[in-house]
């Protein structure tokens, strides 16, 4: 069980609640069609993470990057499973090749327009 | 090296300087009537969804593979402008230039001869970013041009059809060359008084399948009368660095067939120039009166429009084609602003 993801979350949402009051754990339980008790046991890490679906609609309402909170909860979206299940190789092997590298070397990458034979 | 970003071809040559960047889009335009008036110049109605046809290698002709690059849609109905933005670079306040060479069909847009490597400069074969901002067509005489209009290859029309008696190549053929880096350090010192680093942003922006569908490929063809000068080199010949050049097949596709290759819809059919001119939106005229202007290209001149040809042959191949009265003009001359497209876009500040 990720301790890390309730934590973040219980966090982010008491820093806004902070400026605002519709950051309660019932009125976030609300937004997102879950149970004010089930929100709190997320937040506490009593229970396992919940489902993507169910991620994406928290990283919306706390304003939070949703591949982020799905890695916080060990888990990777749909859409980019997809995107390596189709080529398996070659995203397997560009992401070793890239694990290392620093920040600032991965912030674009940069696919050239092939030229072929005319 | 080319990328492809935001439907832009950003062409780059980091290793001649860092400011050696060009970006070129396709803008979406109205086919102006072709009736042997002569128009001013049409607006910008958004770039071409560009793709590289590596991504639907599956789906596209292997004769594109072979050439590599990218493609688009493009509706019989609608026309194409090609936008040239050289980055421009604060401390020196100019936009890098550039000598490109545009074909459609590999039958230059500027002389009408067949595509050869390296530049002329005796018979003018290039155009010269930023001084000329835009190419709507095909260089016939002095101050005019005909418009580039999509036919499907094989059907005679196109440039390449008319000039070759073939229907070999299609699409659309660019090559950029960068003006050497001690040539641009000599001819545009630094500037002293700014001493920042913000530079404007580049936009900061199965065969067998068609064999049931339709021939996917589409050439351009020269259309109605259009005024636009294209621009006599103001630099010398030796001032191109032709040991850097980076060049890029374009494909054209019938709309039709887009969303069978790509999935994905093609844009919304433009309107006409019927209708735009009727709604009072406006056209444009662009004159710069310190450049010479290029004669044309008897070539060229020869050719015959999509309308002349479809009458020799007594086809119809614009449906629409009435004539315009175009009263909401817009003068722009010397001093366009870096990005300037047409009034439908600013530049963005890194």
């Amino acid at each position: 069980m990720s301790n890390e993801f309730g934590q973040y979350l219980r966090k982010r949402r008491e820093e806004l609640l902070k400026g605002s009051p519709d950051f309660t754990v019932r009125k976030v339980a609300g937004r997102l069609g879950i149970q004010p008790s089930y929100v709190s046991k997320v937040e506490r890490c009593e229970v396992p993470p919940p489902s993507e679906a169910t991620i994406l609609r928290w990283a919306e309402e706390l304003g939070e990057d949703p591949d982020v909170l799905l890695a916080l909860a060990g888990k990777v979206s749909a859409e980019l499973r997809d995107v390596i299940v189709k080529r398996p190789k070659v995203f397997a092997q560009l992401l070793r090749e890239l694990k290392d590298a620093p920040d600032h070397a991965l912030l674009r990458v940069v696919r050239e327009v092939r030229d072929g034979k005319w | 090296m080319i990328e492809l970003s935001d439907d832009s071809l950003v062409f780059s040559f980091p290793e001649v300087h860092a400011s050696a960047k060009l970006e070129i889009n396709l803008q979406r335009t109205l086919r102006i009537p072709d009736d042997d008036g002569l128009y001013p110049l049409p607006p910008g109605l958004g770039e071409f969804p560009l793709q590289h046809v590596d991504d639907f290698a599956e789906r596209v002709p292997k004769a594109w593979i072979e050439h590599g690059g990218v493609m688009f849609p493009m509706y019989q109905s609608e026309a194409m402008w090609i936008y040239f933005h050289a980055s421009y670079d604060d401390e020196r306040e100019v936009s890098y230039p550039f000598a490109v060479k545009i074909a459609t069909g590999k039958i230059n847009a500027v002389t009408g001869k067949e595509w050869a490597f390296g530049l002329s400069r005796r018979e003018q074969d290039y155009v010269v970013p930023p001084e000329q901002p835009w190419l709507d067509g095909y260089c016939v005489k002095k101050g005019e041009i005909r418009q580039f209009v999509a036919m499907p290859l094989g059907s005679g029309y196109s440039a390449e059809e008319q000039l070759t008696g073939k229907a070999e190549h299609g699409g659309l053929q660019i090559v950029a060359y960068p003006m050497k880096r001690e040539v641009y350090e000599r001819r545009f010192p630094k500037c002293e008084r700014r001493r920042g680093n913000v530079m404007y942003s580049m936009q900061e922006k199965s065969e067998d399948m068609f064999s049931q569908v339709c021939e996917p490929s589409m050439a351009l063809a020269p259309g109605g009368r259009m005024k636009q000068e294209i621009y006599d080199d103001p630099y010398e010949y030796t001032d191109w660095d032709l040991g850097h050049c980076s060049r890029c097949f374009v494909h054209i596709t019938n709309s039709m067939v887009w969303h069978s290759i790509t999935g994905k819809n093609p844009p919304t059919t433009p309107p006409t120039s019927e209708e735009y001119t009727r709604a009072g939106l406006p056209w444009f005229n662009w004159y710069d009166d310190h450049n010479q202007v290029l004669q044309g290209s008897d070539k060229l001149a020869g050719m015959k429009s999509v309308a002349e040809l479809g009458k020799e042959k007594g086809d119809v191949p614009l449906p629409e084609n009435e004539s315009v009265d175009p009263h909401n003009i817009v003068q722009l001359r010397n001093g366009l602003k870096p990005g300037q497209v047409r009034e439908w876009k600013q530049p963005l500040l890194m």
